[in-house]
């Protein structure tokens, strides 16, 4: 029986192809997104932990300083004079060569720990070319090939603007080549020389026992320590680091899931179809013993089948997919947080088995309602359309109902007092089913509506065809307002998007505009985002500074310090006389909170620090100064766009009292009236000429600098919402495509009683134009919706950034647009389809 | 010029120090590399080092301390020690000193250099049965290894011997390694030996193919060592040795055994056997015998005949001559040398056998005792090349 059962539906699929071929993409395409940004964003972070391990080796923990590191005569103190074995110095930095960011990693070759390790296998000449050539240095096979460069060749590297010449003395072994990739392998006096670090270290690797013996050790380790210096687990960084990217990537995980979800709606569309067409089908079935259960576990199984080779197809599209967004992740990462090199996807199991695990579920999810459907059909009764039809239209309120239930029960889900932005995502989702659910009802109003007022439309527009069409539409909603409702869901994404990266770019714009009030900035080029920034030769600013016609400069020093909140990034600004600072406080009293400020006897810390820390006006920040802890309190909040993980603003003086680092990294330089900005530009250029290549850049240039990275952030943002459009043209097709199938007859009747092909096409193309107006129309206010919730509860409990919401009529034109052409363009081949069936043919047919 | 080109293998077992102690840590741990010691130190060219084709006037404390010019120094010390309750241990702190290349290395950072040293510290402690043995390596830069005439001191990292404050004597000899460590003062009994032809000592018929050479075969050693967690005061007698050349090894030669043996009637006795490959001895070996009182009697190839009477096999591969009879005619001395332990095999990249031994025999007649150390190269496959493959 069940044989027969497979045989009779297999006849069926077999005669629909591109029905199957529809739902097939739908659930690949689905699961490509999903499968995509999860092998990704696991490549981008394994790349990193990877590269992480490489550099830290064996070694448990770390000795690491304030901004300037740590000074060299304390690893001679550790080993001479404590006798410290298994610690290792270690001077990094990244710098520039042949367009490729290399981190170079000075070592000591004999020092027995940690980063030494990597020179196990290298050739003992190269190892000696190391210790006696300044400049040398190893690089992976990879890295060389890519540079184009072989052992022995010279080449430059640039660093904080000034230019090296390296040598490449050797090359590391090929064995795990993917973990050295991008790291650059010299002497440490090298790296010093490279890094302008003479006498400092970056840090000192040790490699200490497990168990009572370590403890033992770090505590002996710890007393020799001066102040400004500490012992950290090693892995503690790398976690941080890691931890930091965290909700940038729950964000691109979210978005995956909502391609997904319109993927869900293709299934829906297509099973529904397939029993519809089968109406007749299951009820001789039935009638013929078949049972309710066996019915409902075949089409679960036809289901099945199709997310199965969905889901296959999925996989191998997500994983090429992935190839291109890993670049975007990447870049992303590389501009907002640390330097990673992610040379290919990495394909690792979990987002595979997430992939199968969602596209699987997902399929049985969508298809559970059609199955039930077809179960309910009575043994022997053919089924009619209209019978599905009638029971759609008794659903459709009820579905709305329960539709706006679910919203208003996500909504109360945000009174709850809880940061969390799992919670936040799955408000969101559930608002996004909620309102999709009310989708069918609101088509059939807007359809009705439609077609009263086309009766008091006069000429064609209020034809028989147009009004046919119209009815059309409602009369099978059980499809139409699905198609809709998907088609829906993907514009309203882009609404939502759309908005909230609008809003998000304005404010950004109005804050750099407020902020940056200096005419000419200057800065060092820095390719580690996280990191301590270079700072600009003294010599450099003293010449600067006398320029003629700069009546004002503003020195500025942004660094990483440990703090008892993990690291803090500290703006350190000595403002220029007369130039008040245009921070835009959001808590406390500007005039009280800078009136602290100079008195350096407070900090501001901004937005997104106050919001991830709980801090307000009169707390304290606690950080990690050169003479161990100290707390300050905090005078105000200010907005801030810059960090996503916040920083705390403080008074130079300040800051050099604390951690006694004088150096500068970036000056802002104000212009006296009349004078020429390209004249001071080229006076700036020409004082830091021949020894520090500076980024020297106008106001406005660095407004636009800034806001192309923001850009660039968002170009993911944007392949994604791009990707729901695909998913839901697919969608649209698909269903035109079966309503169209489904209509044959009536067509043919059409046609048999006097319908011109153009007439049959415009019915269609009415239709169609129609459907995607609905799903446009309803769009636009799910969309605002989305939009707020992104604002309001997304990125504030993503990153803690308040902006206000600026609603552009441009996004909501092009999505109306965007609805209508994608229906439009859909409806192409089912309406051409459709006119050119003959009529007796498709008479026939029946 | 005994140890000659030892140090060549040992700069690079110093470069692999870091890598190859390493290797154990690293997750990635790579086949031993075939390390080529030729490559490490530069081909072996002597080009630009100063060379011993002069004699030389030593000079003290100034001879005491480094000699940068030439390629590659040594400071040997080595001692048989006795705690307080007759338990016997050896030991040996070995500092070399190698240089890159023969100029300083021109940039800013403190940490570049062309001196590079080596350390090797071991401990035989027979009762236990036991054969301790460590390296460090370190450049000479900020401080993490070097060497200085005046006051005294050579070091690399914690290990190393310092002249004490004021007169200099003792000196203050330190090493200590995973809970094993020696603690000691070391007094010269006696002045400076210089070897061979007044402390310069050819080694091949080439000018400049030679080495300066002297010892201080008897110090009086007295402090703590330890074992094992266990603590030891002990006394005794160290030899020192101080070499510095920039010659090369003669392609013909296979190894060399050396003897250092302070015997109990007062004198002291240094003899080194170059073994050629075809297994004969090179007229270049060579010795000396210093009375009581101080007289040096130099003694040639042809003075001393060195008879093994019994084998030791290395665990590790290598059969190594294990007691010898040494019959030193112009002296009428016969003398039977035995280690206190067999197994006194470095395995520091490179493989040597370094170990405390027992002497007895026969002057004139009479019965004579004594210790010392013998140095065993050349027996075990020592290449790393060969070592990588196992």
């Amino acid at each position: 029986m069940a044989g027969m059962v497979w045989r009779a539906n297999f006849r069926f699929m077999s005669r629909h192809p591109w029905q199957i071929v529809l739902a097939v993409l739908g659930v690949a395409l689905g699961v490509a997104v999903v499968v995509a940004v999860g092998l990704a964003n696991t490549s981008a972070i394994r790349a990193f932990r990877l590269s992480s391990q490489t550099v830290t080796g064996s070694a448990t923990d770390r000795i690491v300083g304030g901004p300037e590191g740590v000074a060299e005569r304390l690893y001679t103190r550790l080993r001479v004079d404590a006798g410290i074995e298994r610690s290792a110095p270690i001077v990094d930095g990244y710098v520039e060569a042949g367009g490729d960011t290399l981190q170079v990693l000075g070592i000591d070759p004999f020092a027995a720990s940690g980063s030494g390790g990597q020179l196990s296998g290298v050739n003992a000449g190269a190892i000696r070319t190391l210790l006696i050539q300044p400049g040398a240095l190893l690089l992976a096979h990879a890295t060389a090939h890519r540079l184009g460069l072989k052992v022995g060749d010279r080449f430059t590297v640039r660093y904080a603007g000034r230019s090296h010449t390296a040598i490449l003395a050797g090359l590391l072994p090929k064995e795990d080549g993917a973990a050295e990739d991008g790291l650059a392998i010299t002497d440490i006096s090298t790296a010093q020389v490279i890094t302008r670090r003479i006498g400092r270290l970056s840090w000192i690797d040790l490699t200490l026992p497990h168990g009572v013996a370590g403890q033992h050790m770090r505590a002996r380790i710890s007393a020799l320590l001066p102040a400004g210096t500490h012992l950290m687990p090693t892995r503690a960084r790398t976690g941080a680091l890691v931890q930091m990217t965290r909700a940038f990537r729950t964000n691109l995980t979210a978005m995956s899931l909502l391609a997904l979800i319109v993927g869900m709606f293709l299934i829906y569309n297509t099973m529904t179809f397939t029993v519809l067409q089968r109406r007749q089908l299951i009820g001789m079935l039935r009638a013929m013993g078949v049972t309710r259960r066996e019915v409902f576990a075949t089409v679960l199984s036809e289901a099945l089948l199709l997310g199965t080779i969905g889901t296959m197809a999925g996989l191998a599209l997500g994983i090429g997919l992935g190839e291109t967004l890993v670049q975007l992740v990447t870049r992303t990462i590389n501009d907002l947080y640390f330097v990673v090199a992610v040379r290919r996807l990495l394909i690792t199991p979990a987002p595979l088995a997430e992939g199968v695990a969602l596209g699987l579920s997902a399929t049985l999810l969508a298809s559970l309602v059609p199955a039930l459907e077809a179960c309910g059909a009575a043994p022997g009764a053919a089924m009619r359309h209209s019978t599905i039809e009638q029971r759609a239209h008794a659903l459709a309120p009820r579905l709305a109902l329960a539709g706006s239930a679910l919203t208003i029960a996500a909504l109360l889900l945000l009174v709850l007092p809880t940061r969390s932005l799992i919670l936040g995502f799955t408000v969101l989702f559930m608002v996004i089913v909620g309102l999709a659910l009310v989708a069918p009802l609101a088509v059939a109003w807007m359809s009705s509506a439609a077609r009263m007022l086309l009766g008091y439309a006069p000429g064609p527009a209020g034809g028989v065809v147009s009004r046919y069409a119209l009815r059309g539409i409602t009369a099978s909603l059980s499809r139409t307002g699905v198609a809709i409702a998907a088609l829906m869901l993907a514009v309203a994404t882009t609404v939502g998007v759309g908005v909230m990266v609008g809003s998000f770019r304005a404010t950004v714009q109005q804050w750099l505009a407020a902020t940056l009030r200096a005419d000419i900035y200057v800065s060092v080029p820095q390719l580690d985002p996280g990191g301590t920034p270079p700072t600009i030769d003294p010599k450099i600013i003293a010449r600067i500074t006398h320029i003629a016609g700069i009546s004002g400069v503003t020195r500025g020093r942004r660094v990483s310090v440990e703090s008892s909140r993990g690291l803090t990034q500290i703006l350190a600004v000595d403002f220029a006389a007369g130039h008040l600072p245009r921070f835009r406080l959001k808590h406390g009293n500007a005039h009280v909170a800078w009136a602290e400020f100079n008195a350096d006897r407070a900090v501001l810390v901004s937005e997104p620090y106050a919001y991830r820390h709980r801090l307000h006006v009169g707390g304290q920040v606690r950080l990690r100064t050169a003479r161990g802890y100290e707390s300050l309190p905090v005078a105000g909040v200010f907005y801030d766009y810059g960090s996503e993980q916040g920083i705390v603003l403080m008074h130079r003086r300040l800051y050099e009292r604390d951690f006694g680092d004088h150096g500068i990294s970036s000056l802002g330089l104000y212009l006296a009236p009349g004078v020429s900005m390209s004249k001071i530009i080229s006076a700036v250029r020409a004082a830091a000429a021949h020894s520090q290549a500076l980024f020297v850049r106008s106001n406005r240039a660095i407004r636009s600098a800034s806001i192309k990275v923001f850009d660039r952030t968002f170009a993911i943002t944007n392949v994604l919402r791009m990707l729901a459009v695909v998913i839901a043209v697919v969608g649209i097709l698909s269903a035109l495509m079966a309503l169209q199938l489904e209509r044959s007859h009536e067509l043919a009747v059409l046609r048999a009683t006097g319908f011109t092909p153009t007439q049959v096409w415009g019915l269609v193309t009415v239709q169609t134009g129609f459907m995607g107006l609905c799903a446009g129309l309803l769009a636009l206010p799910v969309g605002l919706v989305l939009a707020l919730l992104l604002i309001q509860v997304i990125n504030r409990r993503a990153f803690g950034w308040s902006m206000q919401t600026l609603v552009m009529p441009g996004v909501l034109i092009q999505a109306l647009i965007l609805a209508v052409v994608a229906a439009l363009a859909a409806g192409i081949y089912p309406g051409l389809r459709m006119a050119r069936v003959s009529p007796a043919d498709a008479l026939r047919e029946e | 010029m005994r140890r000659r080109h030892v140090w060549a293998i040992l700069a690079l077992a110093a470069l692999g120090a870091g890598a190859m102690t390493l290797g154990h840590d690293m997750r990635w741990r790579t086949a031993s590399p075939a390390l080529d010691p030729e490559a490490v130190l530069g081909t072996g060219t002597a080009n630009g080092y100063a060379r011993a084709d002069r004699l030389h006037t030593f000079r003290f404390p100034r001879d005491f301390g480094p000699h940068r010019a030439f390629k590659t120094e040594w400071w040997y010390f080595t001692g048989n020690l006795d705690s307080t309750h007759r338990r016997r241990f050896g030991y040996e702190l070995t500092l070399f000193r190698f240089s890159l290349r023969p100029h300083a290395v021109q940039s800013p950072s403190r940490w570049s250099t062309n001196q590079v040293y080596v350390a090797h510290f071991a401990v035989t402690d027979p009762a236990d049965k036991r054969f301790h043995f460590f390296q460090q390596g370190a450049r000479a830069a900020i401080g993490l290894a070097g060497a200085q005439a005046a006051p005294f001191r050579v070091w690399v990292y914690n290990w190393g011997v310092r002249a004490s404050a004021g007169t200099g004597w003792p000196w203050h000899l330190h090493a200590d390694a995973k809970g094993v460590s020696v603690n000691l003062d070391l007094t010269p009994l006696m002045a400076p030996v210089l070897q061979g032809n007044n402390g310069l000592s050819r080694k091949g018929p080439a000018p400049g193919n030679a080495s300066y050479y002297y010892s201080i075969p008897r110090m009086d050693t007295r402090g703590t060592l330890s074992v094992n967690g266990r603590t030891f005061s002990v006394t005794g007698l160290s030899w020192m040795d101080r070499e510095w050349s920039t010659s090369a090894l003669a392609p013909s030669e296979a190894g060399w055994d050396w003897f250092g043996l302070q015997l109990s009637d007062g004198s002291d006795l240094m003899f080194y056997r170059l073994r050629r490959k075809n297994g004969t001895t090179d007229p270049f070996s060579q010795g000396s015998l210093v009375n009581r009182q101080g007289k040096v009697t130099r003694l040639t190839a042809t003075d001393v005949r060195v008879q093994v009477l019994g084998s030791w096999h290395s665990p590790r591969g290598g059969t190594y001559p294990a007691r010898w009879r040494l019959f030193i005619k112009p002296e009428h001395l016969t003398l039977e040398v035995t280690p206190i332990l067999a197994d006194q095999e470095l395995n520091v990249g490179v493989r040597y056998w370094e170990g405390a031994v027992d002497v007895q025999g026969y002057r004139a007649g009479h019965p004579i005792g004594g210790e010392g150390y013998v140095e065993l190269t050349g027996y075990a496959p020592t290449s790393l090349a060969q070592s990588s493959r196992r």
